[in-house]
């Protein structure tokens, strides 16, 4: 059964003062016998995560909530082995698929097609699996005899249609989504809609971060609000939402 | 626990990047194809300014030298071509994660996928430029011979390739954290070219100062194409130099990357 179990885990960024960072003054510290520049040694840490502890399991579709900078990117990234934990540990069984930035890995330079092919073979696959995805991500992309373009001739509209149908053509068992939702015209908004529905349907867990708390109300049967880095709650969607609400009535 | 996880997912790392070789293969490809996007001969450009290069400055150097050009074009295109490989893989080494960063940073990949892909784009050049190589083999068949010394290239190739591999983890670690030392790396490769027998032969060397190319060991890794393309063999105390380089690499790199490499997404 897929789950992600997070035990007292820390994401711990070191920020490497311009002058820390350079060999020079590696040197000249060590040439000074370490105290001139001792204070430039000494890194400053940005704590992203702080022991984290979260148990998801299968069948759980989890929405994270909280504002700017609350950690909840860092914990997607967490979760998808992207950050490995400073401190503390993370089990995960099952194979996961982040939606994280659609856009990432579009080369501007090559055509529709390539970068479907290019993905395709990231996620793994072979290129007779990538040949039978190409037409269904053709046709649910609209996109026509343009994807034989390069994609720097797409409208920005075009290439949002592109990554999100390359980016939805995965078969997830844990799926982490990074707020994908909010551009492309109406028509294409709903389809983008229904595609996410039958991939959150697909999954055995998904964790879905979002400052569209509708649609988190709608998709998750749970949720985590997360505040300085903290887990602060973790619990029924409603519930959750309810505090969440209650802590920044603006929302 | 947390020491044998760490080992165990090193050593994931590590056999997934040979598994991978779909992903950075296509991907070093996708690199050669992107440079010559809109142009018509496409990635045999490289041939051709190869070619520019060794034909030009063999007729040069050879007059400059007073060697005589038989002995000449065979011995400056075979060290230019192996030359140009290494020295590409290494400057291109030092960027490795700073290249790949944006990737790095959205989907978990092996680490070692994108040294991979650092070096099997240079190998694939050099599969270009190796056919400069050709009408030299022609004109000059007296110096430059196909025999059985030949068939080396190919466990050769292997070898550099294994080398690429060890120190790259180790130059593009050293260099995603300390961003100096880029530049650091690319001027010694920019001295290690003329203080390597590349253009001058090493028997123009007075003998006194015949330690010096003894305890270059770039000159053995260019060895490692040079004579196989011309039909000599290697000798065995360049075999030597090459199993200490290559066993230290492999010591070193095996050091840090079980040491440093959950801390790379960290500094770029």
């Amino acid at each position: 059964m897929a789950h992600i179990r997070i035990k007292n885990a820390s994401v711990e960024f070191p920020i490497y003062h311009a002058n820390a960072r350079s060999i020079k003054n590696q040197f000249i510290r060590i040439s000074t016998g370490g105290k001139v520049m001792s204070d430039a040694s000494q890194h400053l840490v940005v704590k992203a995560l702080d022991n984290i502890s979260v148990n998801i399991e299968h069948g759980d579709r989890v929405g994270l909530v909280g504002h700017n900078g609350a950690g909840k990117s860092t914990l997607l990234k967490l979760m998808a082995d992207i950050y490995e934990p400073t401190r503390g540990t993370i089990d995960r069984d099952g194979k996961v698929s982040p939606l994280l930035n659609i856009m990432q890995g579009i080369e501007t330079e090559s055509t529709g097609y390539e970068n479907i092919v290019m993905r395709g073979i990231c996620l793994g696959l072979t290129r007779k699996q990538i040949k039978a995805k190409v037409d269904e991500i053709a046709e649910f992309t609209g996109l026509g005899s343009y994807l034989a373009m390069p994609t720097r001739t797409y409208s920005s509209g075009m290439q949002i249609r592109l990554a999100f149908g390359i980016a939805t053509s995965i078969e997830p068992e844990i799926l982490l989504i990074d707020e994908v939702f909010g551009a492309g015209d109406a028509d294409f908004m709903q389809k983008a809609r229904n595609k996410m529905v039958e991939l959150l349907s697909q999954s055995s867990i998904v964790v879905f971060a979002s400052h569209a708390n509708d649609l988190i109300a709608e998709f998750c049967n749970k949720a985590i609000l997360m505040d300085g880095g903290k887990v602060i709650a973790f619990g029924k969607v409603n519930e959750i939402l309810e505090l969440y609400q209650k802590q920044h009535p603006h929302n | 626990m947390k020491t044998s996880m760490n080992r165990n997912k090193t050593i994931a790392d590590l056999l997934s990047g040979f598994q991978n070789w779909r992903i950075w293969l296509m991907l070093a490809y996708q690199d050669i194809k992107l440079r010559y996007r809109r142009s018509k001969l496409g990635p045999f450009w490289l041939t051709l300014s190869m070619a520019v290069t060794v034909y030009s400055m063999g007729f040069l150097y050879a007059h400059l030298f007073k060697i005589d050009l038989q002995a000449y074009y065979p011995f400056l295109t075979t060290g230019m071509i192996a030359w140009t490989m290494i020295s590409t893989i290494i400057n291109d080494l030092a960027e490795t994660f700073t290249e790949s960063a944006g990737t790095i940073k959205q989907i978990k990949l092996p680490y070692t996928t994108y040294v991979h892909r650092v070096i099997s784009r240079n190998f694939i050049i050099f599969f270009h430029n190796i056919v400069v190589y050709i009408p030299i083999l022609i004109l000059f068949h007296e110096v430059a011979k196909i025999n059985m010394h030949t068939l080396m290239i190919i466990p050769n190739l292997l070898l550099l390739y294994l080398n690429g591999l060890s120190y790259g983890v180790v130059i593009a670690l050293i260099c995603a954290r300390y961003p100096d030392m880029i530049q650091i790396v690319k001027s010694i490769v920019q001295v290690i070219f003329f203080m390597t027998p590349i253009l001058w032969s090493p028997s123009i060397l007075p003998a006194k100062y015949a330690f010096f190319i003894l305890l270059n060991p770039f000159y053995c890794f260019v060895q490692l194409i040079r004579a196989p393309l011309m039909g000599q063999s290697i000798a065995l105390s360049e075999w030597g130099i090459l199993a200490f380089v290559t066993a230290l690499g492999l010591t070193f790199a095996s050091y840090l990357f079980l040491k440093y490499r959950a801390r790379i997404v960290y500094w770029i």
